[in-house]
Order: C-alpha cells, then sequence, then structure tokens
C-alpha cells in the first residue's frame, strides 16, 4: 500500500493554495457496496485512460531489477508500407522502441528512432503535429533528459492519436495502439522469460488491455480487416489474449511466457515486412 | 525539470481557449481542478498520465471507468468536477467489482484515491457526486 504520508505530504503541497482549505484526511477507506453487474458491464474503456502507457509498464518491469535494455533493440524497420493499417500498427511498434531507448538512454538510438517515427508518420499525413516533437526529442536526447523525453514519446503519442482522429482516421488510432502493445508485450515476455519470477509473470496479466484491443479490430470497417496485415495480427490477438488471461493468483510458467515472446516477437517480425505472410 | 513542467501546464492553460472549440468550458474547468490536484502528487514522483476522461455526475449518477494496472506499480486517481459540484468522491474496486482499500482525498469538488495493486490487471475507478447539482467532471491518473 502507499505509504500513509504521500497523502500527508501531497496535501501539503496542496494546503498552499486556498484550493486544499478544509481537506479532510482519514486512513484507508474502501466503497460500501460492490458494483454491480449492470455497473461493471456498463463501465467506459477508452484508449486514452484503460490502456496503459509503455511508461507504466517500463516503470513496474524497472522495479523488478536492473534490465539491459539495449538487448531489446531491434533492427530498424522500414517506414513506408503498401497500406495504411500496416503503417499505423508499424508507428505503435516504432513508439513503444522509442521508450525502450529511453530507458537504455541511448541518445543515438532515440534520435534514429525519433526521425523513423516522423518518417513513417508522415507517410500517414500526421508529420505536421509531429514535426516539433521530433526535434525535440532530437533536443533532449542531445541532452540527456531522459525524463523529459518519457513524457515527450507520450505526448508525441498523443498528438499523432489526435491528428488521426482530426484527419477522420480513428480506426489507425486503434492500430497505433496496438501495435504499441505487442512490442510492449514482446519485450516484456522475452525479459520475464530470461529472467523468470512469479512477480515478473504476473505481470503479463492483462485480459482487459486485450479484450480492449480485440474488440476494437473487431470493430474495424471490412476494408481494414480484410488487409492481410490485420488479419494476421487479429488470429493471433486470440492467441496472445489466451496466455494473458490467467488467474490473478496464478502466474504462468516460463515455457508458456517463452510461448508469449515466440507469438508476440513472430507477429512483430511478420508486421514489419512489406508484405506481411 | 519542474520548470518545464510548469511550462507545459502554462501552455495548456494558455492553448485552453482553443481546445474550446472542441472541449466544453466545463470540461476545460473540470480538467483544471483535476490537474492542480495531481500537480501535488507530481512533486512526490508521480507521473501525470497524458490522457484523461471527461463525464457528467448527477448526485445518485456515478460513473464507472475501467482501467489496466500494473502490480508493482502506485498510482493516484484525481477527480476535479466543476464547482456546481459541492462534493465528489473516487473509489476502487477488482474486476469482479469488489470494493478495494484506498487511501482517500476529498475536498469539495475534487477528490482522489491512492493505490498500489497487488497484482496486474483490470480494475474498476467509480466517480460519484455526493452533494450538489449535476456536474461535469474529469478524471486523470498518475503512477510511479
Amino acid at each position: 500500500m502507499i505509504r500513509s504520508n504521500l497523502l500527508a505530504g501531497g496535501l501539503a503541497i496542496l494546503s498552499l493554495s486556498a484550493f486544499a482549505v478544509g481537506a479532510e484526511e482519514t486512513g484507508l477507506a474502501v466503497a460500501a457496496n460492490p458494483l454491480g453487474k449492470a455497473e461493471i458491464d456498463a463501465a467506459a474503456r477508452t484508449d486514452a485512460l484503460s490502456i496503459p502507457t509503455p511508461g507504466e509498464l517500463l516503470a513496474a518491469l524497472g522495479k523488478l531489477g536492473k534490465l539491459d535494455w539495449t538487448s531489446k533493440f531491434r533492427a530498424p524497420i522500414a517506414t513506408s508500407f503498401p497500406s495504411r493499417a500496416q503503417m499505423a500498427l508499424n508507428l505503435g511498434g516504432l513508439i513503444a522502441d522509442g521508450y525502450i531507448a529511453v530507458e537504455a538512454e541511448d541518445a543515438q538510438q532515440v534520435k534514429n528512432l525519433g526521425k523513423d517515427i516522423l518518417a513513417l508518420g508522415k507517410n500517414l499525413g500526421v508529420s505536421k503535429e509531429i514535426l516539433d516533437r521530433g526535434k525535440s526529442l532530437t533536443e533532449f536526447a542531445d541532452n540527456k533528459q531522459w525524463d523529459v523525453l518519457k513524457e515527450e514519446l507520450e505526448a508525441t503519442q498523443n498528438e499523432v492519436k489526435e491528428a488521426m482522429e482530426r484527419n477522420k482516421d480513428p480506426d489507425l488510432v486503434r492500430l497505433v495502439t496496438l501495435g504499441g502493445w505487442i512490442r510492449g508485450t514482446e519485450v516484456l515476455s522475452g525479459w520475464v522469460s530470461e529472467h523468470y519470477t512469479e512477480a515478473g509473470a504476473k505481470l503479463l496479466r492483462q485480459p482487459g488491455i486485450v479484450g480492449f484491443l480485440s474488440s476494437g479490430v473487431e470493430a474495424l470497417p471490412e476494408k481494414i480487416r480484410s488487409e492481410n496485415c490485420v488479419k494476421k495480427t487479429q488470429a493471433k490477438l486470440k492467441e496472445i489474449e489466451a496466455a494473458v488471461s490467467f488467474p490473478r493468483e496464478t502466474p504462468p510458467t516460463q515455457a508458456s511466457i517463452k510461448q508469449l515472446h515466440q507469438l508476440s516477437a513472430d507477429l512483430m517480425k511478420d508486421l514489419a515486412r512489406k508484405d506481411p505472410k | 525539470m519542474k520548470r518545464f513542467r510548469t511550462l507545459l501546464l502554462s501552455a495548456l492553460f494558455a492553448f485552453a481557449p482553443a481546445f474550446a472549440a472542441e472541449k466544453s468550458d466545463d470540461e476545460v474547468n473540470a480538467r483544471k481542478v483535476a490537474l492542480d490536484l495531481a500537480g501535488a502528487f507530481s512533486n512526490d514522483g508521480f507521473k501525470l498520465r497524458d490522457g484523461h476522461w471527461n463525464g457528467s455526475l448527477a448526485p445518485g449518477k456515478g460513473a464507472v471507468i475501467q482501467v489496466n494496472l500494473f502490480a508493482g506499480n502506485e498510482y493516484w486517481f484525481s477527480l476535479g468536477a466543476t464547482t456546481k459540484a459541492k462534493k465528489v468522491s473516487v473509489s476502487i474496486f477488482d474486476e469482479t467489482g469488489k470494493p478495494i482499500e484506498y487511501e482517500p482525498y476529498q475536498e469539495g469538488a475534487s477528490a482522489a484515491a491512492g493505490f498500489a495493486p497487488d497484482a496486474s490487471g483490470p480494475y474498476l475507478i467509480k466517480v460519484e457526486e455526493l452533494e450538489g447539482e449535476p456536474s461535469v467532471f474529469c478524471l486523470l491518473y498518475s503512477y510511479k
């Protein structure tokens, strides 16, 4: 549980403003009644809040031990693909790569990825929005401002998605999120399978995320769903869903995490091909 | 770093009128309340997630959102509402709807809930207006 003095510390800061006058502080609280089925079923699920950012995942992963992030780099991928759907999936993967480069504190890798993100964004028609972000990524990387870079990456991802919404491409937003999540799953499962602990394995429990992403793919227009890269992703997503939907107290075995890693790594490799199999 | 954050927040509010075409004044105001509250946690190392959830509240009419959290991280969910709300609250439930203990904060049209999950997975966050007239709310969260 969060240290109780944290709240007091936060309130002390707040009390500097008139805003917090009269603040109440109590001990732990708990809702009086459970949620009913109707409330659970009607719960909102949004890209902006229901899907954790790569930064959240990496924060949790970083608590398990010191990671060799450079070992998680992958070879550069193309920045042009036959379809917009494939570009969107790969853009999500590249942004996730950006977080890995920041964790590795590798300025050159951050700058290389920044260029690739910009190039792919340009091909998707959102370069104007992220051009300035690309410049700031380079500047912060040169100055080794790693914490600021994490915020910039998150802002870049959100600006790309907002630009897609404005360009009436909301379907692509789901694919950017999906691409980023698959790449994150590849890295997480790879690390946990190499350094297996129950705590690490439990981080892979993400049924809510994959359920949200799967329903997003199912809701895509038929034209996009029938694209090779999307069909392939949808099929693999079902296998991945099974692998990350284990009970809260029963972590998956090392062997099943290796299998999950293979699934997600193969999918990312396939998506990065000009013509996915 | 703090200077950079301050600049970011200043820029956000400076451009608030530009957002108004898409976001209502109420949504912008509720977000400002939530950001003010979340700022306190940033000073303790919590990173503010760049995303939020807006909606409407009324006494007796709450709203629920699913979030997906990681064991090992700590979270603060910050709620801000427009001034028509006199008292609001945030509470946390597991994926089955079972209430979970959290550290509460409540002050008028703002409230927060702090929580460190012991299992990764989906959780449900409920926002409620306990007193006041129908209002607009904004929920966001911070983690470390």
